[in-house]
């Protein structure tokens, strides 16, 4: 079956710099699916492509199969809320929703329903007369997102939308994005680089580093199974032990480190061989610290460095036989949480899943 | 701030006396002739010894004068509404294009502002002589729209580069075109530059003396032209009435600018 939308092998260069490189993407109807990644990895890029700013230097989109490519960016129907505010300064607020109908020479009774309609949506009702200059980043980027749907497009393209908001405001705008996604079920393109942003409101997520996509998959497919080391580094916290592998098969391997500890069976990732370089990943809030050692192979002993109590857990600093920093939390009310000092030497375990080992290089 | 004016203590009054004599410095002249044109004498004594409107009564009664000036506002009006349509293309290439080559453009646009006028004069008319130029409104429309091109550049470059290229590239998603998206979103964005360039690029003309000289014939000469050509023959207060009324449309036209500026900067 063919992808509502499909972007196909995307490649754009300036000169000698690779801005995104063989960006290949299946989105179906109605996804909400998000670009996640720091700047200069090629999110926007790819979004630009979508929106006809700029050509890519390889690769085709299409959107139900045909490609969008040829036509020109006034022409692919496409809706579109910028990181900045883009309202058209001297129109009012009905007038900048009302714009992308007037250009489509539409009635103007079927225009006035519309744009009631379209502000209804973003809860800005009876404030057709303000003028932009008169209103909030908030409300701005709510008039913005009215205009970009009034006209019902099948792609809504979202950039960095929120981030000249202050948090608060954020995470309410992230609340109404999110009701307005499925009132509507448009499909959603959505570009940040806030982690938290991107769990909150996505179906899935694509996680882009330096042009390319590391990884798909929703929030709770990236934060239990990391792909990269990239991955589990941006999505959620952790620790990285490095050591190097000892016996791989069947897509797991042990790991031996600096001071001849070992874990074994660890799920890992990319190709290795018994020798190389890796490390292991753990989160603070996947292990477990105990008194006695845990299983043979998914346990390490450690000593506690530093304690942090942070309301609803205490974080601990520890560090491992060979010197290696990790934290481990603590929810408040754990047995161990108050009986612990530092200079305690305990040990840490895990679940065989919660660990993930990553081939170096 | 470190030079805050409040706390000078007394150096407060004495930068306001040398503001006061530069000032008066400026205006002097002006007043001068202001006074002049509204004194009885033939003579152009000075303090006037009674008051009269008859300088102004003669200039308007006499044709050659009010043809000068109706020459001068034809002119003005031309030269500004070419250079405000060339300087807007020019601003959009400058400001919004990607071609190699562009800021020795810019450069090159704006060589009219610092080349001797008198220069640009003489070639004018050489220029000219060729192409049979000289004396004709064309000759004349030419000439001002060269010296008042740079002036509506500068002023339409600054408005354009205040404006997000985003909001544009927002219409152009919406579904404008792009060139509708410039003229419905971006040109009334821009619109206090416009006017600012319209204004200045009709002022200049309507000041402007050394090339209206080498251009002027004596059938066809603009106002500043009539009242240097006069002032050579005779030495009559309808100048310093003529004077006048040129500097007050000056004066009502810079006060709309301001106005303009202060009503974008709200």
């Amino acid at each position: 079956m063919t992808p509502f939308l499909h972007i196909n092998g995307i490649r754009k260069t300036y000169g000698t710099v690779v801005a995104t490189d063989h960006v290949e993407l299946s989105i179906a109807e109605g996804e909400f699916m998000t670009f996640l990644g720091p700047s200069g990895s090629g999110k926007s890029t790819t979004l630009y492509i979508l929106a006809g700013f700029q050509d890519p230097t390889a690769g085709d989109i299409k959107l139900r199969g045909q490609s969008i490519l040829q036509t020109p960016s006034h022409k692919r129907n496409i809706g579109m809320v910028f990181q900045r505010y883009t309202l058209f300064p001297h129109l009012s607020v009905g007038e900048n929703v009302a714009f992308p109908l007037r250009v489509r020479r539409m009635g103007q009774d079927e225009i006035a329903q519309k744009v009631k309609r379209a502000l209804s949506l973003v809860r800005l009702d009876g404030f057709e007369d303000r003028m932009p200059a008169k209103m909030s980043g908030g409300q701005q980027q709510r008039v913005a997102l009215a205009r970009a749907l009034v006209y019902d497009p099948p792609v809504l393209l979202m950039d960095e939308p929120l981030s000249a908001l202050d948090k608060k405001l954020r995470e309410e705008i992230q609340f109404e994005i999110r009701r307005i996604h499925q009132e509507t079920g448009v499909t959603i393109l959505y570009v940040t680089h806030d982690q938290e942003e991107a769990l909150r409101l996505s179906d899935r997520i694509a996680i882009f580093n330096k042009g390319k996509i590391e990884q798909v998959g929703t929030g709770p497919e990236l934060y239990a199974n990391p792909a990269t080391h990239f991955v589990a580094d941006f999505i959620g916290d952790s620790a990285f032990l490095a050591g190097e592998l000892a016996g791989v098969g069947q897509g797991r391997a042990g790991l031996r480190f600096a001071d001849g500890s070992t874990v074994a069976a660890v799920p890992l990732h990319g190709l290795g061989v018994a020798g190389q370089a890796a490390e292991l990943m753990l989160r603070p809030e996947r292990i477990e610290l105990t008194p006695e050692a845990g299983p043979e192979g998914a346990s390490l002993p450690v000593t506690v460095e530093d304690l942090t109590f942070l309301g609803n857990n205490t974080t601990v600093s520890a560090r491992t036989g060979w010197g290696a920093a990790l934290t481990v939390r603590l929810n408040f009310g754990h047995p161990l949480a108050g009986r612990i000092a530092r200079g305690d030497r305990l040990h840490i375990r895990w679940a065989p899943e919660a660990a993930h080992a990553f081939v170096k290089g | 701030m470190l030079l805050d004016f409040n706390k000078l203590g007394a150096w407060k009054w004495a930068l306001s006396a040398i503001c006061a004599v530069m000032s008066l410095f400026l205006l002097l002249p002006i007043l001068f002739i202001v006074a002049l044109s509204f004194g009885n004498s033939r003579w152009l004594i000075f303090p006037p010894p009674g008051w009269t409107l008859k300088w102004y009564e003669e200039l308007f009664a006499d044709p050659r004068w009010m043809g000068a000036a109706l020459t001068s506002a034809k002119i003005g009006v031309i030269v500004m509404v070419i250079s405000v349509a060339l300087g807007l293309l020019a601003s959009l290439a400058l400001v919004r294009g990607t071609f190699k080559g562009r800021e020795v453009l810019r450069a090159f646009f704006l060589t009219p502002m610092v080349l001797p006028v008198v220069i640009v004069a003489v070639a004018l008319y050489a220029a000219f002589l060729r192409l049979g130029l000289n004396g004709t409104l064309l000759g004349f429309v030419i000439a001002h729209v060269i010296v008042a091109l740079p002036f509506a550049i500068i002023t339409i470059t600054g408005a354009l580069e205040t404006f997000d290229p985003a909001i544009e590239d927002a219409a152009i998603l919406c579904g404008a075109s792009p060139w509708e998206a410039r003229l419905r979103v971006t040109l009334p964005g821009i619109r206090h530059g416009l006017f600012s360039a319209a204004i200045f690029s009709f002022l200049i003309s309507w000041d402007e003396v050394v090339l209206a000289i080498f251009m002027a014939s004596p059938s066809l000469q603009t106002l500043p032209v009539k009242v240097w050509t006069t002032l050579r023959q005779d030495l009559t207060p309808v100048i310093a009435a003529a004077s006048t009324l040129l500097v007050a449309l000056t004066v009502l036209l810079m006060i709309a600018a301001a106005v303009l500026r202060k009503g974008k900067s709200e």
